[in-house]
């Protein structure tokens, strides 16, 4: 091969390589984000439409609302303006607490959001940051 | 009166460090050699004071001195000894004074050191070496200063956050900062090639046993991370995608195409270029790291207490160490080997190496940084997952592996293409023999297949390396041992460290494809099945420890109807701290771990338990330690090695 023709075969691999992985990036992108929402804006956004792709709401735990059934557990999250009643099955993370901050992920079908991850990794001072804007932006924020 | 002590001499060490600049500039001027003599004294006298500073604060921990602010916040008198010790960097301000303590101690050996000719260049890099020091303690100082009062005295402190109350916090912070604080050491030696006139293009090289060692730390710290965030919070997996996570592998992965650009500097002395760029991105991501750490900005495990100012000054420190010297960089170019290229050689190989590094490293950032991206620009909530990262770094990780698998059996500058497809044919016989026989352990999918097969071809690849080295003549199939003697060191390095790597695969096929999960309901002396396990559920119990109660679960686990072992599960119960921990029980084992969670009560005497059959998952970390253990030969090999002379 003369060295021309072995330029060009390292050249076309390197677009090759930089077009597939941006090819990825993009589908992954597109496929693979997870919407934040809060309560209020939940019920809001999935009165009508079906919650195809897996969604994260968070907010505080009420107060009382921990029940558990079974290997379920079920309670109820605000943005202190709506509430949602959360269904789980498995096993808490060590940090949650009722009138904590929380994270949940998975769908909601009928006013259920049926979780399949409770995030709560943070300790008691501290409230996840989405939670906290949310607080904030409808006015329910206590602290700085 | 001995913390003021403490909090005076890092404000000495401020001065030091601005003098030291000051003497950097006017050695840029007019250099002489007593000028250099004094930048090397003062980083002498920098690091002692530094270090005393700390050994301060230490004192302080250990005495549960609640007068200081930090650790009234972050200790407690019921503390293990362990823990006020290691609790020092548990916090965000007693991290920054062990920071900063790495970096004067590594400015220190650099100015010890003896291979860099006592000229300007050397002059340079302490100089940039102390902006560097300077800028971080200028932050300590005004925006987490570690010896801050208390207004009022409290009885007690408010105690250490329960999940790192673990060993692990004793190791992995400092590795991990030798890690990211090592690589400041590569980032001031090319900037200062780049500033220095009259450079001998080859001076540069001397940075790499440093880039090797803060390798070294790198993976071991993020190794042992890895590994107590598997054991210490309960979730049975090992690497989450976390944005710390992902800010400990950014500047990894640009470390080791460091090291491998290197060696194409030194062997063929080319890719000098893009070795210095490779070399300030290095540092550049560690403080991205820092940043995303400290900041505050991205949800994740590590929660610092955030303070938007921290964020923005840490922001500038990247913005100034990266945007500047690249800024030289792209005034200056070195001249060009102009050596002839061939497809097939060792060069093509590691071209390929580092581009892919930086396109996963792309990647990574692309998806750690996406969700503020979209907060800013639409004003709406995301997050990133482990989803994104397995569909995109998996699949570019692909060709690298493959890559890796064919470049020993070409050689510098070009290779003899018959002797190389021969070696070739016998690599892809062994690996679709070896692939077959893997294929009957059924994988639950295709990446499953694909991920096992390059472990297994490349340890092949890496066999029959050695084994062709080691060939007593050309023909023959006679292995002569003693020509072990004979082969370099940093050879051995890179078969070790790539041998990790195949070790590392292997531990994520059998982790990722192989596991076997079990959740239910149970109440005492109930039984369950775990792949050819029986585990039985036996008991339950109140524990108290040094400053927590423990509920902790017994467990049997049966093999073949004969009991292998008793273990222990726990949730605890921190008082000072009022939260509660989970301690998986694990059995670990050379080829699976069996790893049980003991959940939440969901009636009386009956519990939630899950429990993980982990096969392999011992062989990620034997692997990364191989790898770190590989760069320490690479080290001890760099004694004897031959760099390549050029004339000017």
């Amino acid at each position: 091969m003369n060295p021309k023709t072995q330029r060009s075969i390292v050249l076309v691999s390197i677009l090759l390589i930089l077009s597939t992985s941006t090819f990825l990036i993009l589908k992954a992108l597109k496929d693979n984000i997870v919407f934040f929402y809060s309560p209020t804006e939940t019920i809001e956004k999935f009165k009508t439409k079906k919650n195809v792709k897996k969604i994260r709401i968070g907010g505080l735990v009420v107060k009382n609302s921990l029940k558990q059934n079974k290997s379920k557990v079920e309670f109820e999250i605000t943005d202190k303006k709506t509430k949602i009643k959360i269904i789980y099955s498995g096993i808490l993370p060590d940090l949650f607490r009722e009138e904590q901050g929380v994270v949940v992920e998975g769908r909601i079908k009928k006013n259920i959001f049926e979780a399949t991850e409770v995030l709560a990794k943070h300790d008691e001072n501290y409230m996840p940051k989405e939670v906290a804007d949310t607080l904030k932006a409808n006015g329910n924020w206590k602290g700085n | 009166m001995i913390n003021e002590f403490g909090h005076l001499l890092l404000i000495f060490a401020l001065f030091i460090s601005f003098y030291s600049i000051i003497i950097f500039a006017l050695n840029i001027l007019n250099f002489s050699d007593s000028k250099l003599l004094l930048i090397r004294k003062f980083s002498n006298l920098n690091f002692f004071f530094i270090f005393i500073s700390f050994l301060i604060l230490e004192y302080a921990f250990i005495n549960s001195d609640f007068s200081l602010s930090l650790i009234a916040n972050n200790s407690h008198t019921s503390k293990p000894m362990i823990y006020k010790i290691s609790g020092l960097w548990g916090n965000h301000e007693g991290s920054m004074l062990l920071w900063i303590l790495i970096l004067t101690f590594f400015t220190f050996l650099v100015s010890k050191t003896k291979v860099i000719p006592k000229g300007i260049f050397f002059s340079n890099v302490l100089g940039i070496q102390n902006l560097v020091i300077f800028s971080f303690l200028l932050f300590t100082l005004f925006l987490s200063n570690p010896f801050e009062r208390t207004e009022s005295i409290p009885f007690e402190g408010k105690g250490l956050n329960p999940l790192l109350q673990d060993p692990g916090l004793a190791f992995h912070p400092p590795m991990l900062y030798l890690g990211y604080v090592g690589l400041s050491i590569s980032f001031s030696f090319a900037v200062a090639s780049l500033i220095t006139k009259d450079l001998k293009p080859n001076w540069f090289i001397y940075l790499k046993p440093w880039t090797l060692v803060s390798w070294c730390f790198l993976t071991l710290g993020i190794a042992l991370g890895s590994w107590w965030a598997y054991y210490e919070l309960g979730w049975g997996g090992w690497w989450f995608w976390d944005p710390v996570e992902n800010a400990s592998l950014m500047p990894w992965l640009i470390a080791t195409a460091l090291i491998h650009s290197i060696n194409v500097v030194e062997k063929r002395y080319d890719f000098i270029n893009w070795t210095i760029l490779l070399a300030i991105l290095g540092f550049s991501f560690s403080l991205l790291g820092t940043f995303i750490v400290r900041s505050g900005l991205l949800t994740s495990v590590h929660a610092f207490a955030s303070d938007p100012y921290r964020g923005i000054f840490i922001l500038i420190i990247l913005g100034l160490s990266t945007g500047i010297p690249l800024f030289i960089f792209g005034l200056k170019n070195f001249k060009k080997n102009n050596s002839k290229f061939f497809l097939l050689s060792r060069e093509t190989a590691l071209l390929f190496n580092n581009l892919i590094l930086i396109v996963s490293t792309i990647t990574i950032l692309i998806g750690t940084l996406y969700p503020l991206i979209i907060e800013l620009i639409q004003n709406s909530k995301i997050s990133v997952g482990p989803a994104y990262f397995n569909a995109t770094f998996a699949p570019i990780m692909v060709p690298f592996v493959i890559v890796m698998i064919i470049a020993p059996f070409l050689s510098w500058q070009k290779t003899a293409k018959k002797n190389l497809i021969k070696k070739l044919m016998l690599l892809l016989i062994l690996t679709i023999f070896g692939t077959f026989i893997f294929y009957y352990l059924k994988p639950s999918s295709i990446f499953g297949l694909i991920c096992g097969s390059l472990s297994i071809s490349l340890s092949i690849s890496i066999i029959l390396e050695v084994f062709n080295k080691l060939k007593s003549t050309k023909q023959s199939f006679l292995l002569d041992i003693k020509k072990i003697n004979l082969l370099p060191k940093n050879f051995f390095g890179m078969i070790i460290a790539h041998l990790g790597l195949a070790v590392f695969l292997a531990g994520i096929t059998g982790e990722q494809f192989f596991k076997i999960q079990f959740e239910k309901e149970l109440t005492i002396n109930q039984k369950f099945k775990l792949g050819q396990y029986e585990i039985l559920f036996s008991n339950v119990k109140e524990v108290n420890g040094p400053n927590y109660v423990s509920r902790s679960a017994e467990f049997d686990i049966f093999l073949e109807k004969k009991i292998v072992k008793k273990i222990i599960s726990e949730k605890r119960f921190y008082t000072a701290e009022k939260s509660q921990t989970t301690e998986a029980g694990i059995y670990s084992s050379f080829f699976k771990d069996i790893y049980i969670v003991f959940g939440n009560k969901v009636k009386a005497n009956e519990w939630i338990i899950k429990a993980y059959l982990n096969p392999m998952v011992t062989w990620i970390w034997l692997g990364a330690s191989l790898m770190a253990l590989g760069g320490l030969v690479s080290i001890i090999g760099l004694k004897n090695r031959k760099i390549l002379k050029i004339e000017d």
